[in-house]
């Protein structure tokens, strides 16, 4: 019996090569996305471990405060805390050099000591330094990296520039080390300095960055931990550093909860593909199946014969899966590398890519666990199949039950239950459980697509038959008598739209609001920074040099801002040191709450602090409580005085007198000048005079306030690439899945096209109606997907941005993309359809009106 | 005007498939305009094949094959489909009414594929289903009728013309003998009402009685030809 089963199923397979091929394909596509983008996140988050890694040596503990750094003097309380065995100094340095586009990763170390933290092998040390004595009396001399050296054939003695809080400076090449270990991360970006040469040269004074900590043999980590958190005091963190990867690695969530959201979105098309498939299979062969059962074989053989040919097709779909995710992991690398250095600014080696057998074989799983759901109901169907009415002829096929009343009921309330949940969730509920409410939507929607269908048949039939007459009536028909085999293609379209149409609004509504920001806070008729990424650790202007911009003739007033980050909570929040009085001035509006003259009053005498909103979302603050904030001389306790909406960081942002921020970090450094200029002075004609006045002390990016505002939308663009290329695959996998419907409609329509030609239908007019069908088929996608992404924008601007990041957004709606999306839907259904429609036209008349 | 409607030539068919099969044979046959053709044979012997060709859904091996005085084979495939439309009506024994359509949208579809208005061509449906005598049953669709009701719908889209021809391959295989002899019934009508010449292909004495020509098929051949005063 099995075996007779199993030569049937063979016998249909080279028949039907193509819904095979199909099935197969549909598989391999949700197994590889899937694989493809787990081992893409693990290589990533292994490199970036890796980099942490390596940085840190043997450092089994680093403390560290945020961005500003904290003083050399805390050296010596480390040293002599029990317990240690090495503590090394750093600074940090990221600068422009000559050597071209990237920038390097310039380490200030102690080079009169023996380096052994960062050597992992006495016998063979990677980072060496041949003359430190020399090395570190001369303060130009920096060693670099073999990989670097050999890049750019710099030798010993040469001569690189690179850009200073003063100016640019002169570094001459006195040693190379080898590219494995401290010199492997950034791509071998890497440079090292000796700590006070480094100092001095980047104008860092007394600061370092970072206290790289060896414990001794057999000494307790954590007791050692709690004894430095206790000595060196509240501003300064010990971590271990595998923890401060942790932190790194929150910092690319975002990212890695779309890798995440992207492979789920890849797997449900891929199931749909399967169902389709296995539906046409059941429906091609429904008379097979009906002889089968009228010579005895039971329902349970046929179901059996169907489920197992969904093991089969989904282990070796799988098999394919797995070897595309592989190649497609590669080619996503180099894409990943390039955007997380233009969004975060360094390069780095694009990581090694590692077969992971764990990974695969959850592939694998996967990949049969959903051949077999994506069958089941087909299955269920072709058992339950009445033999008597399939034998009689094909106008005695019913057409399907549209409307499972239990079904759309489901639907509805699951839509609704998601709607609710985006609604009353309170801050501070788990973003993964958050997530959920999408996909309540998107499922109880595609619960609902039987409805939907019927409905737009209904609208439709009218529609067409103006336009196009008896071939769209039929072609409408034709989609809503077997919504089965309608809703998954219906179903990709939707959700393809609604990852465009929703992604596209989220942005849109974060530019609109940062817009909007932008012009509240920062009124500012001339923006100065002295980086172009909006990270910090890199140059910033020298107390002096900020002093001489902020003191040409045109300008009215001048607001010098220090960027840093502080912990709170575990959370990086941004700090944000500002000459208070001055910001009031250049953007007196910049409020939500709170009174901005009294706000002005306090702040500016450092008494007081300004907080974002979302920082009050998160951490439940209201106007007037006093806010503790960690610096490396203590804490420091001030009333929020003022609020508003700013977008800086999704941990929160807090503004505070630059005196005050002086006086407890230590920094007199700047990153930012805010400028208003004198009445009747050319916004333009300032620029290129304040960019003559730095040009040759240092780099600066001078910006008017309407070129900030683009810039910032870039940055925003550039952040959410990764969503764009969602978006990209969701479209394509819609078109493989109308392709593959068209292609089905047509096969299983041979007779009833065969009729229509015997009758005197015109090839011309078989492609019109299946060209029709498709395009009814893509309007009522394309419905669907508006609804739904209209639901989809009101989870992401509440729940994604609010909930998750505390930020207020407008809600915008993408119309205008909406708009775009109805002749793209159209001229793919078009392509989509056009084999299909072909096919259909090519049929052989003769043959498919035969009697079997 | 020609007053040879169908004119078969020497007309061959040979199927090349797995195995060489000749289902006709040098078949030549004129019909006159008005006159009712029934052929007859067993199994298997080309009638089905024969219908395919005179109707142009099938090319003749070779053989010529003219109707109403054109040659099909000088035709394009796209004129020979607007003469089956046109001038010629087609039965099935298996109805093969198109499925998601009602009654009287199957019957109107010939119309609506040169053009007609989708009002005017459900009017002229909604009267020729009347003439066939179901009047009430035209917005049912086919899986909701009796094989009768089926038929007769069938036959009202084969009229809907006018066509000076009727092919019916058995069109009365699938029915009880009482249902079919009202189809017999019907297809009379139609003869003595606008003088249609049909071919009627069957396995059924009196299918074969109502018409004055009789033809026998046997391996691709035509084995006899009577003629006779319809009874
Ligand atoms: N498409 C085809 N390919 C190969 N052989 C065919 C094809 N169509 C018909 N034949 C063969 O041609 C011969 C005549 O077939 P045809 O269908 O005309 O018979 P028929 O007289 O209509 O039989 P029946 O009374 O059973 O309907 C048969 O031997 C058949 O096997
Ligand atoms: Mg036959």
């Amino acid at each position: 019996m099995i075996s007779a089963l199993a030569m049937i199923v063979l016998r249909d397979w080279g028949c039907h090569k193509l819904r095979l091929g199909l099935t197969t394909a549909g598989i391999a596509l949700g197994v590889a996305a899937f694989f493809a983008i787990q081992t893409t996140n693990e290589a990533l988050v292994g490199s970036l471990n890796g980099t942490i890694e390596k940085l840190a040596g043997k450092a089994t503990l680093q403390a560290a405060a945020g961005n500003a750094g904290f003083s050399f003097d805390a050296i010596k309380a480390v040293r002599s805390t029990p317990g240690v065995k090495i503590a090394e100094p750093v600074t940090e340095t990221l600068a422009a050099t000559t050597l071209g586009e990237t920038r390097l990763l310039i380490l200030g170390l102690d080079t009169a000591s023996d380096l052994q933290l960062y050597n992992t092998a006495a016998e063979r040390p990677e980072l060496v330094i041949k003359n430190p004595l020399v090395f570190s009396s001369r303060k130009d001399s920096v060693a670099i990296t073999t990989k670097l050296a050999d890049r750019f054939g710099i030798k010993d003695g040469d001569r690189i520039t690179v850009e200073t809080s003063s100016g640019p400076a002169v570094l001459t090449i006195r040693g190379l080390f080898t590219a494995s270990g401290i010199g492997d991360v950034y791509d071998g970006n890497v440079a090292v300095m000796d700590i006070y040469s480094a100092q001095a040269t980047f104008g860092r004074g007394n600061r370092i960055d970072r206290i790289d900590i060896s414990t001794a043999d057999g000494a307790d980590v954590d007791a050692v931990q709690a004894e430095l958190v206790a000595r060196l005091g509240p501003g300064i963190d010990v971590v271990r550093p595998d923890l401060r990867g942790k932190s790194l690695e929150n910092s690319v969530t975002t990212m890695h909860a779309g890798f995440t959201i992207l492979s789920i979105v890849a797997l449900m098309i891929g199931v749909f593909i399967i169902f389709n498939s296995f539906t046409i299979s059941v429906n091609q062969r429904w008379k097979d199946i009906a002889i089968l059962r009228s010579i005895g074989v039971e329902r349970r053989g046929i179901k059996l014969m169907f489920l197992s040919e969904a093991v089969i097709l989904g282990a070796i779909g799988s098999c394919l899966g797995i070897a595309a995710g592989l190649a497609i992991s590669m080619a996503a690398m180099g894409l990943v590398t390039r955007i997380t250095a233009t969004v975060y600014g360094i390069a780095s080696a694009t990581p090694e890519l590692r077969f992971e057998p764990g990974y695969a074989a959850a592939a694998f799983a996967i990949g049969i666990v959903s051949s077999v759901i994506a069958a089941w109901v087909p299955a269920r169907a072709a058992a339950s199949l009445d033999p008597a009415a399939a034998l009689r002829n094909i106008e005695t096929r019913r057409s399907e039950p549209r409307m499972n009343r239990l079904r759309l009921a489901a639907g509805a309330a699951l839509v609704a239950a998601g709607l609710l949940g985006v609604k009353f969730t309170p801050p501070g509920i788990d973003s993964y459980v958050q997530s959920t409410y999408s996909f309540m939507i998107q499922f109880g929607m595609i619960m609902l697509l039987p409805a939907i269908i019927t409905v737009g048949g209904l609208v439709l039939r009218p529609v067409m038959d103006r336009l196009f007459g008896a071939e769209g009536v039929i072609a409408v028909e034709t989609m809503a008598r077997s919504p089965r085999r309608t809703a998954a293609t219906v179903g990709a379209i939707m959700i393809g739209l609604t990852f465009a149409i929703s992604n596209a609004s989220l942005i849109q509504s974060l530019k609109m609001a940062i817009d909007h920001s932008l012009d509240k806070a920062l009124a500012a008729d001339i923006v100065i920074t002295s980086s172009e990424q909006l990270s910090s650790r890199s140059n910033h202007f020298s107390e002096a040099v900020a002093a001489s911009i902020a003191s040409m003739d045109e300008v009215e007033a001048a607001d010098q801002i220090r960027i840093t980050t502080t912990r709170m909570n575990d959370r990086e929040v941004a700090l944000l040191a500002h000459d208070m009085s001055e910001f009031f001035r250049i953007s007196p509006d910049l409020l939500d709450s709170g009174d901005p003259a009294r706000a002005r009053e306090l702040t500016s005498r450092g008494e007081g602090v300004i907080i974002s909103n979302n920082l009050a979302f998160r951490s439940n603050l209201k106007l007037g409580d006093s806010l503790t904030i960690r610096s490396p001389k203590g804490d420091v306790e001030l009333p929020i005085v003022g609020m508003l909406d700013y977008y800086r960081s999704e941990h929160g942002t807090i503004f505070l007198e630059r005196a005050l921020y002086r006086q407890y970090w230590d920094d007199p450094d700047v990153d930012y000048i805010f400028i208003d200029l004198k009445p009747g002075v050319d916004r333009q004609a300032f620029k290129a005079k304040a960019a003559a006045a730095i040009a040759g002390t240092r780099r600066a990016f001078i910006y008017t306030h309407e070129e900030y505002k683009q810039f910032a939308g870039g940055v925003i663009d550039r952040f959410f690439l990764l969503m764009y290329m969602q978006t990209i695959i969701a479209i394509a996998v819609a078109a493989i899945g109308l392709v593959n419907t068209m292609l089905i409609s047509v096969a299983e329509r041979k007779r009833e096209l065969g009729i229509f030609r015997a009758i005197g239908g015109l090839r011309r007019q078989v492609v019109k109606m299946v060209l029709l069908e498709a395009a009814a088929i893509s309007m009522v996608g394309f419905a669907a997907g508006a609804l739904t992404s209209l639901l989809n924008t009101y989870f992401l601007i509440n729940t994604a941005a609010k909930v998750v990041a505390g930020f207020r957004l407008p809600f915008h709606f993408s119309f205008w993309l909406l708009g775009l999306a109805i002749p793209a839907v159209i001229v793919m259904a078009m392509i989509s359809a056009w084999l299909p429609a072909r096919n259909a036209a090519r049929l052989e008349v003769a043959d498919a009106i035969g009697y079997e | 005007m020609n007053e040879i409607i169908v004119s078969l030539e020497n007309v061959c068919k040979i199927f090349d498939g797995a195995a060489r099969v000749t289902a006709l044979d040098g078949v030549g046959l004129e019909v006159p305009r008005g006159q009712r053709v029934s052929v007859m044979g067993p199994s298997g012997s080309g009638k089905s094949t024969l219908l395919n060709i005179v109707c142009g859904l099938d090319v003749p091996t070779s053989g010529r094959v003219l109707i109403n005085g054109s040659d099909l084979a000088a035709m394009s495939d796209d004129d020979r489909t607007r003469l089956r439309r046109e001038q010629i009506g087609m039965i099935f024994q298996t109805f093969n009414l198109m499925p998601t359509l009602n009654g009287v949208e199957n019957v109107a579809l010939p119309l609506r594929l040169c053009g007609m208005s989708g009002n005017e061509a459900a009017d002229r449906a909604a009267a020729m289903l009347e003439r066939v005598g179901l009047s009430g049953r035209g917005s049912h669709r086919p899986d909701e009728m009796s094989g009768g009701e089926r038929q007769r719908v069938a036959i009202a889209r084969a009229l809907i013309f006018d066509p000076p021809l009727l092919l019916a391959d058995e069109p009365t295989g699938n029915l009880d003998s009482a249902t079919g002899d009202e189809i017999l019934k019907l297809l009379e009508d139609v003869h003595n009402e606008f003088g249609t010449s049909m071919i009627l292909v069957t396995h059924n004495e009196n299918a074969a009685a109502i018409c004055e020509r009789r033809i026998d098929l046997l391996d691709g051949r035509i084995v006899s030809d009577t003629l006779r005063s319809p009874k």
